[in-house]
């Protein structure tokens, strides 16, 4: 319904639009050292997990073969963003990022634990990454946002390689799914968390990046076939916790 | 498949709700808990109308709420991400609810269409506002004689009267109602005077100049809090029509001959099953829903999928007819004032 008297609205739409940070300052190399490392060691992850997931799931092997090496592209591309600013990733750092996340995958791993290694890699790391690039691209730098396109292109379709496995293991996967959310997904919230304040650097909102993040992980959940209300729950443990 | 997307009327109903609903890990976050909570497909339904065509639907809530309005980032984000849910989830039509439009006018959201990988089609959005239009002029029509006012010896203030209902109120008086005198309020000039120009009469007033002589006043605009208006200056009888949002007219001139009446809301022939409605404040949950709401379902129900009201100033009167022809044939009916005041009228 429409009304004219709205004081604390209307604003104008250059407020509304994000403007590009200064990519050449300090504060902004010094953030980027840090968020590129996390991409760069994200992406590294993701190759080593889609090998690791080829050996539990022997009839998929190539096709996760050819995954595992499109994340190996897309740490390439990343690697040249932070070289065409001149930035040296802080590998040490996002090592440390993903310690958790990735002793869970391990230990999911060594227990055979599919659905478990499939919602950390295939739904949780991928939904991460894919809110995160979206809110990235619009503040990027050219050369940035040209390679993050088109590796957000790419991540689609294993996000939905993961999903079409859940779902079609649903019911087998189902209790298992309830506890690798319950226990990962807290850690990506204070991955979030972590890495707010270099984020807003880059014109990054944590907001943003947890509502974007949860539209992703939802609509996977969704697909996977959990309902509504399922599914809402198992999102709320990322907002508190 | 027709889609309405909607928000609660505060923060702490929308904890409310998600409480009832059983989303309890959410009723219990804070606001910037809700700042980050995507929108939420909760309900579907299904509606049969009174010619026998069922439709389905779907309840949106885009977790924002006007606690929100201060933080345009968010308000805007809420908006595009519950419109973005509404088409990726198939629906035809939704119409966008409460402050939903007005955010997406104020806020431009016309040059937001890119959200994540989706293009959002605006074909399959409406904001409601023709069907609102009518029900508001025919809510008028109906009920100024039940409390005494002859629209063709009245004047009739509109306020808000250059926005996007208003105007069409406005035309729909000027050709349809035989009004004697129409008051035009807003608050710039400029497109006042236009309105005066394409209406061919209407005067412009200011508020304070319009409540004392109006026998009628339609409200289209949000009533600013520290308003504060001398309800004895008011005409006895004086109609007033609430078809601003949020509705707060009732509590600042309800009284002796003063008939405050909800504007925007109609009512369905026969209860819905539906939850969503619970916590919009209707005396009828079951049955009554804002006027832009039901238009979604009228579109649906008239297989008419296309953005019917959008942008500003496009209400035509056979618009408003076509509308409103397929409001009373599917079962709606406006919101009138209760028979116990006019009771105490006769």
């Amino acid at each position: 319904m429409q009304t004219i008297a709205s004081p604390s609205i209307g604003l104008k739409d250059e407020q509304l639009s994000g403007i590009l940070p200064d990519f050449t300052s300090d504060s902004y190399k010094d953030a980027y050292s840090r968020i590129n490392a996390i991409v760069i060691e994200g992406e590294q992850e993701a190759h080593d997990n889609y090998i690791s997931l080829g050996k539990l799931l022997p009839d998929q092997h190539e096709e996760l073969s050819k995954l595992a090496r499109m994340e190996m592209r897309h740490m390439k591309g990343f690697t040249a963003c932070g070289k065409n600013l001149g930035v040296e990733a802080d590998m040490k750092f996002a090592k440390e990022f993903f310690r958790p996340l990735h002793e869970n995958f391990q230990t999911a791993f060594s227990e055979g634990k599919i659905p478990t290694c499939l919602l950390i890699q295939a739904i949780l790391i991928e939904a991460f990454a894919i809110s995160a690039y979206h809110i990235y691209i619009p503040v990027s730098d050219p050369f940035a946002r040209k390679i993050t396109e088109g590796v957000v292109k790419d991540e689609y379709l294993h996000l939905n390689y993961g999903q079409e496995w859940l779902k079609a293991n649903y019911e087998s996967s189902k209790q298992e799914l309830f506890e690798a959310n319950k226990a990962n997904l807290p850690l990506v919230k204070s991955m979030l968390d972590q890495v707010a304040d270099d984020a807003s650097i880059l014109h990054m909102d944590k907001e943003d990046l947890i509502e974007d993040f949860l539209i992703a992980y939802q609509e996977a959940l969704t697909d996977i076939g959990f309902n509504t209300r399922e599914m809402a729950r198992m999102a709320a443990v990322a907002l508190v916790g | 498949m027709f889609g309405l997307i909607g928000h609660s009327t505060s923060f702490q109903d929308a904890r409310r709700k998600a409480h009832d609903l059983g989303f309890d890990h959410i009723a219990k976050g804070d606001l910037d808990v809700w700042c980050s909570a995507p929108p939420q497909l909760v309900e579907h339904v299904e509606v049969e109308s009174a010619v026998g065509k069922t439709i389905r639907g779907a309840y949106i809530d885009s977790c924002f709420v006007p606690e929100m309005l201060g933080r345009f980032k968010t308000a805007r984000r809420k908006v595009l991400n519950a419109m973005e849910l509404a088409q990726k989830k198939g629906i035809d039509i939704s119409a966008l609810g409460g402050f939903t439009s007005i955010i997406f006018e104020n806020f431009n959201l016309l040059n937001h269409q890119h959200v994540r990988s989706t293009m959002l089609d605006w074909t399959r959005f409406t904001t409601g506002n023709t069907h609102t239009a009518w029900v508001i002029s025919r809510q008028l029509e109906i009920n100024a004689p039940k409390v005494g006012i002859d629209l063709k010896q009245s004047r009739v203030a509109v306020v808000g009267a250059t926005g996007d209902i208003g105007s069409a109120v406005c035309r729909w008086l000027v050709s349809r109602s035989g009004v004697k005198e129409i008051s035009l309020v807003a608050r710039q000039q400029e497109p006042l005077t236009q309105l005066r120009d394409e209406l061919g009469g209407g005067e412009i007033h200011s508020l304070e100049e319009a409540l004392p002589q109006a026998d009628a006043v339609i409200w289209v605009a949000s009533l600013p809090k520290t308003l504060e208006i001398d309800s004895t200056t008011l005409k006895k009888p004086c109609l007033m029509i609430d078809g601003g949002y949020p509705k707060n007219l009732g509590v600042k001139f309800a009284g002796r001959e003063v008939h405050v009446l909800n504007g925007g809301i109609v009512e369905f022939f026969k209860d819905i099953g539906w939850n969503m409605m619970e916590l919009a404040e209707m005396d009828k949950p079951q049955r009554q829903m804002f006027a832009c709401f039901a238009e979604a379902m009228l579109l649906e129900f008239e297989d008419c999928y296309t953005n019917f009201s959008w942008g500003r100033n496009n209400i035509t009167l056979e618009k408003m007819d076509f509308i409103g022809e397929a409001s009373v044939r599917h079962g709606f009916s406006t919101l009138n004032l209760k028979e116990s005041c006019q009771a105490a009228i006769a």
